[in-house]
């Protein structure tokens, strides 16, 4: 198979996943038990918003009706109104995509490098110590709820030392004099929330990164490498890893989901402006429209990134498009 | 009448003891859970406090340790280590509840995929991956909110929710035993598929379930801690992550009362960690795929 027909059914199938997710999303709102528009609204909303919201949802219609009417508002852009930030929920998640982007991104550089450079380290250092307290350590970051890590950092670093803030992206109420001191200001408030998301999810990666060395090292070439006398490092660095670089892509992806779940709790707990803390206010709201809309979007971005690192994936190793 | 299998189950149950007894990790793991299981028994007679809202001592709000509470107290006066004892009966009835429900699926699904296969198992495998690629903490929230806050909701979402894994363990192991011999022997013997599946099938594929299943122990009690601290719990029962929700609620986190937050997270730590050695030395006996290595 050329590599155009594996971008194209691979395209085809998440298109598929996405029409799934899109319908999942719709009925689910719909066939829970109670009325949907005691579900769907705010008791407190007046009745003239309700009538002009059902009337634009259809729900006085037929269910199928209502997910046609779902499928066209979705393509307009029109997610719905949250009543909780007064604004269309579309509006909202895009303002504040930006956020989890940021967080997710720098965080997962984090994970990625600590999982890399411990997983070689341990698997080269196969039973000493550096390696058995590397994956004791792994595994109990690992088993702590990431929200009560985040709050950890926060009592050590804020509360004590006073080091970093504690909540939010920006101080407020600051006037900036250049776009560096905004920078710096974010950067403030983001270290402590990427250290905790990125340390509490790199046990995994690491568990995975130690056993593909340790598959690599046992490999004819890395026995060749030795034979033929080249340095150790230069074994690590450019026979053993490049081929153990090739799962991380994969492992990447799977934990997208993982991330996803990391980067709600940890934006709760610093009260970090991005989707996750919208989730966590929709839910304490009952605003359902928007953690509806909030849910679709995070699913279809996990979905697109899957989609895209398959496609690197076909590209850095041909094989799997066969 | 069924002594004879009673006793063939017990025989290969001690031997697998045996093994187990040889993992340091394993041990460790059961005997950490054996501390925890102990005190949610007797939570009752450990602790002459009271863990309802309404009994707490209000002269005694978020008081560090002393002697008479050794974990200080919470907002509302309570005994902050009563809670704990008792938080512990509910997250470990939570994981094990909704391991039950997520083991049994996975292992009906994987089975069914792995042994029938053909379009049975394209179209299960189709679901596993859609549930796999959908971020599982978002739909659980999702479901939770609609539901609303029971602690039999939160079992029930965490089950549905958690199968994927044993599911798709199962079904390869399934499928590598179909293939044996012995299998086509029996068949044709004239065995039909679900005495195959039921008498020789099952039979080896449980130890995997067993420790599969372990695994996910600590997963769902981090999922309900999680569900928990996000206020989808059940207000009317404390757990592990209950606490936390209140003490993050109740700001102890800026007013600096370290003791109320720091024990439910370590407790929660430390069972996930002793359910995931434990599972760990199980999956190093029982899966053909680890022992080989």
């Amino acid at each position: 198979m050329g590599f155009r027909s594996f971008v194209f059914r691979r395209s085809i199938e998440s298109l598929i996943t996405i029409f799934i997710v899109i319908t999942l999303n719709f009925y689910l709102f719909r066939i829970m038990p109670g009325d949907p528009v005691s579900i769907m609204f705010n008791p407190s909303i007046s009745p003239e918003a309700k009538e002009i919201m059902l009337k634009e949802m259809g729900l006085d219609k037929p269910l199928l009706d209502q997910y046609v009417i779902y499928l066209r508002n979705l393509l307009r852009g029109n997610l719905g109104y949250s009543f909780l930030l007064h604004e269309p929920v579309f509006k909202a998640i895009l303002e504040r995509l930006p956020n989890t982007i940021l967080l997710m991104l720098s965080s997962n550089i984090i994970a990625i490098f600590l999982g890399v450079v411990l997983g070689a380290l341990a698997a080269w250092k196969r039973g000493s110590v550096t390696d058995v307290s590397s994956i004791i350590l792994s595994l109990s970051l690992y088993s702590m709820p990431m929200f009560w890590l985040g709050g950890m950092m926060i009592l050590v670093f804020s509360v004590q030392f006073h080091l970093f803030p504690i909540f939010g992206i920006v101080t407020p109420g600051v006037e900036y004099s250049s776009f560096w001191d905004y920078a710096w200001d974010v950067l403030r408030h983001l270290t402590l929330p990427m250290i905790s998301l990125g340390v509490g999810t790199f046990g995994g990666l690491f568990l995975i990164m130690r056993n593909t060395m340790l598959d690599a090292l046992t490999e004819d070439y890395t026995l060749t490498a030795k034979a033929i006398g080249l340095k150790n490092r230069t074994i690590i660095f450019k026979n053993v890893m490049r081929n153990a670089m090739l799962p991380l892509i994969t492992i990447v992806s799977l934990r997208l989901g993982f991330m996803v779940a990391g980067s709600i709790l940890t934006e709760t707990v610093f009260s970090w402006p991005g989707v996750g803390l919208l989730i966590y206010s929709s839910v304490l709201a009952h605003d359902y429209q928007l953690l509806q809309g909030a849910f679709l979007i995070i699913t279809i971005l996990v979905v697109l990134a899957n989609f895209i690192a398959d496609i690197i994936y076909g590209v850095a190793d041909p094989r799997i498009r066969f | 009448m069924f002594r004879h299998e009673i006793s063939v189950l017990w025989k290969r149950f001690k031997i697998f003891m045996d093994q187990f007894m040889m993992s340091r990790l394993g041990v460790f793991g059961l005997a950490i859970l054996t501390v925890f299981i102990s005190l949610s028994i007797f939570a009752p007679y450990l602790s002459s406090y009271s863990i309802k809202a309404s009994e707490g001592n209000i002269h005694e709000v978020l008081k560090p340790p002393s002697n008479r509470h050794i974990f200080g107290t919470d907002e509302l006066g309570r005994d902050v280590f009563t809670l704990i004892i008792h938080g512990g009966r509910i997250s470990l009835l939570v994981g094990f509840l909704a391991t039950i429900i997520s083991g049994g699926l996975g292992a009906l699904i994987g089975s069914i995929a792995g042994y029938f296969g053909s379009w049975l198992d394209d179209i299960l495998m189709r679901i596993t991956d859609l549930f796999l690629v959908i971020p599982g903490l978002p739909l659980m929230i999702v479901l939770s909110a609609l539901l609303g806050r029971s602690i039999w909701n939160i079992i029930f979402v965490i089950g549905i929710l958690s199968w994927t894994g044993t599911a798709r363990v199962i079904r390869s192991q399934v499928m590598s035993i179909k293939e044996k011999p012995f299998i086509e022997s029996v068949k044709a013997a004239g065995a039909g598929d679900l005495w195959v599946l039921r008498k020789h099938i099952l039979p080896n594929v449980l130890p995997l379930i067993a420790a599969q299943m372990t695994l996910q122990v600590g997963g769902a009690i981090l999922s309900e801690s999680a569900l928990s601290f996000l206020g989808l719990g059940d207000p009317t029962h404390v757990s592990w992550g209950m606490i936390l929700h209140y003490a993050f609620s109740c700001g102890a986190l800026s007013s600096g009362c370290w003791w109320y937050i720091l024990p439910p997270g370590i407790c929660i730590a430390l069972v996930v960690l002793a359910f995931s050695f434990i599972g760990y030395a199980m999956d190093q006996i029982v899966n053909p795929r680890i022992r080989r290595r």
